[in-house]
């Protein structure tokens, strides 16, 4: 009788429990949730253009993006990289537009007249 | 390009670049780095850098470069073809709710703060929130321009609507925002801040408030809202990945709550368009409108002056981080006070701000350097401009009516100085920033 009671007490507190929904997990029972992220697209690899093995007699063109105050650095890089490879021709070019846009007219020129190319540089 | 090239870029952006390299293909790219940051160094200091290594590889700066050139390819880099980014499992292997709470603090899934955990019950039963199918593609968000766009579907949406502690009811407003593919964690050194603002019957169908204390927290909807979209813009956007995908560099406290906000359409003066309706929509449509900018001021001056003038006086001398557009935000009963001083549209007292907007010498000189050349070379009116002294206003506004930067020819000029209306009228307050209209986007479509 006493154990009937008992019996009768829990199990109105666990339909109490679950009406106001106070019932939670156990802490240590394990629960299935949802991926919260979103779907990433492939990747599609892009070779690379082959090296020459060496730049002599070649022209790289070096591509100014103009960040703001950074044209001193831009310079230095054309005349450090003069100075250390001679034999190799540096060019300086601004790209046009602000450092987001494209520029395809100057890719175009790049890649019919040059050999490679550096591509800076910002903050 | 098709031909050799190696990047430069300032340490500070070394995993943005490996990053993005990746991303774009290209997982091999030459960088060399430099120490950061660069802008402003002079020949000498540069000289000095280019002499040293790269400060990540430890190897000579220039011997790097040329190398990066020169230099026979691995194999790997000659690849072309698919790279898998794995599969994406809809459900994630079971834990306890501690340790899953744990896990997305860890993997920046959060704001930082717990999140509702999205069981599979509570996201059908945000789902009931719109008729649209759970398996439908939504839309895909990009942290900025030159990032990969992330695709999601609606049962995505709700999923992290779950997470900010949404109630279906909202979900139409998020799937709304989040098809704008607009992040609300855009990618710059800047620190942006966005904007949400809904207008329509939908605000009070969801009991969002736009009255005493709608910018603040005390409305689950409009909380609950701009939380979800920062959630929104990190897990099915891409962003907000510190050093990769957010780069601010001190952050946005406004990217919290994303000042999401409904407008107090019924407090408006006779003739004063809700926003939606400024932007053509019906009044009856629901709709939310994305703003973007970086900072907001909130300002009760009492002045001798009347209030356009106070307003306008701020506007000129205000300088933030985007000083070429302004959004106003009115308490409604400044609004009023306006129509009374005789502008009988919001369109009209915009315009006033636009036209009669000075620019303090300073700013115009600093904003304006094709101008302040030929200032110093004697050209009029410039000329006269810089005899007024930094401090006076040059008499030309700085609001200028033009396309977005970057829209396609033919965009038609976008309004640079917006005005809005909220608030519970406890007193004439009214707040200014740097933001502006970006897209605005029907709510009802996702009902």
């Amino acid at each position: 009788m006493k154990n009937g009671k008992l019996w009768l007490l829990n199990t109105v507190l666990f339909i109490s429990a679950l009406l106001t929904g106070t019932v939670t997990a156990a802490p240590d029972e394990k629960i299935t949730v949802m991926n919260p992220r979103g779907i990433m697209p492939a990747i599609k690899q892009i070779p690379m253009a082959d090296r020459p093995g060496s730049l002599d007699g070649k022209t790289i063109y070096i591509v100014d993006t103009k960040f703001a105050n950074t044209k001193p650095f831009v310079i230095a890089v054309r005349d450090n990289l003069a100075a250390a490879y001679p034999k190799t021709t540096w060019i300086s070019i601004d790209k046009v537009g602000g450092y987001m846009q494209d520029d395809p007219n100057l890719w175009a020129e790049i890649k019919a007249k040059g050999h490679g190319a550096i591509v800076l540089l910002g903050h | 390009m098709g031909v050799p090239t190696v990047s430069m870029v300032t340490m500070a952006f070394n995993e943005l670049a490996t990053s993005t390299a990746f991303k774009k293909g290209m997982p091999g790219l030459r960088v060399t780095l430099t120490p950061h940051p660069i802008t402003g160094r002079t020949t000498e200091e540069s000289n000095v850098y280019l002499k040293s290594n790269d400060p990540v590889s430890g190897k000579p700066m220039l011997e790097q470069i040329v190398a990066g050139l020169r230099d026979k390819l691995a194999e790997q880099d000659k690849h072309a073809g698919i790279i898998e980014r794995g599969e994406r499992p809809r459900l994630l292997p079971p834990d306890t709710a501690d340790n899953l709470q744990q896990m997305f603090q860890d993997k920046l899934w959060t704001d930082g703060l717990p999140v509702i955990l999205p069981t599979e019950e509570k996201v059908q039963a945000m789902l009931k929130g719109t008729s649209h199918k759970p398996d439908e593609i939504v839309g895909e968000m990009r942290p900025s321009g030159p990032h990969e766009a992330w695709k999601f579907t609606v049962e995505m949406v709700a999923t992290n609507a779950v997470m900010a502690g949404a109630k279906p009811e909202y979900l139409p407003v998020l799937l709304a925002i989040a098809a704008t593919g607009q992040t609300s964690l855009f990618s710059s050194t800047s620190s942006f801040a966005r904007m949400a603002v809904v207008n329509g019957p939908i605000r009070d169908e969801i009991q969002m408030n736009s009255s005493i204390g709608a910018l603040g927290p005390f409305n689950q909807a409009n909380a609950a809202i701009g939380r979800a979209w920062t959630l929104i813009s990190k897990n099915l956007g891409g962003s907000g990945m510190p050093g990769s995908t957010y780069l601010g560099s001190t952050g946005n406290p406004l990217n919290y709550g994303n000042m999401t906000f409904p407008e107090a359409e019924e407090s408006l003066p006779e003739g004063w368009e809700p926003l939606h309706v400024q932007k053509g929509f019906k009044k009856d449509e629901s709709v939310v409108s994305i703003f973007s900018g970086w900072s907001f001021n909130t300002i009760a001056w009492f002045s001798p002056l009347p209030l356009q003038d106070v307003i306008k006086n701020w506007l000129t001398h205000f300088f933030s981080f985007g000083t070429g557009s302004a959004t106003i935000i009115l308490d409604p009963i400044v609004a009023v006070e306006l129509k009374h001083n005789g502008f009988a549209s919001k369109q009209q007292f915009a315009d006033y701000l636009i036209e009669k907007s000075a620019n303090p010498g300073w700013l115009y000189w600093s904003t304006h350097e094709e101008d302040y050349k030929k200032a110093k070379e004697g050209v009029e009116p410039f000329a006269s401009y810089l005899k007024l002294g930094e401090t006076a206003e040059i008499p030309v506004s700085r609001y200028v009516r033009m396309p977005p930067r970057g829209a396609p020819a033919g965009t038609p000029p976008r309004n640079p100085v917006e005005v809005l209306a909220v608030g519970g009228g406890t007193n004439l307050y009214w707040s200014g920033g740097d933001f502006s209209h970006v897209v605005s986007a029907s709510i009802d479509k996702w009902r």
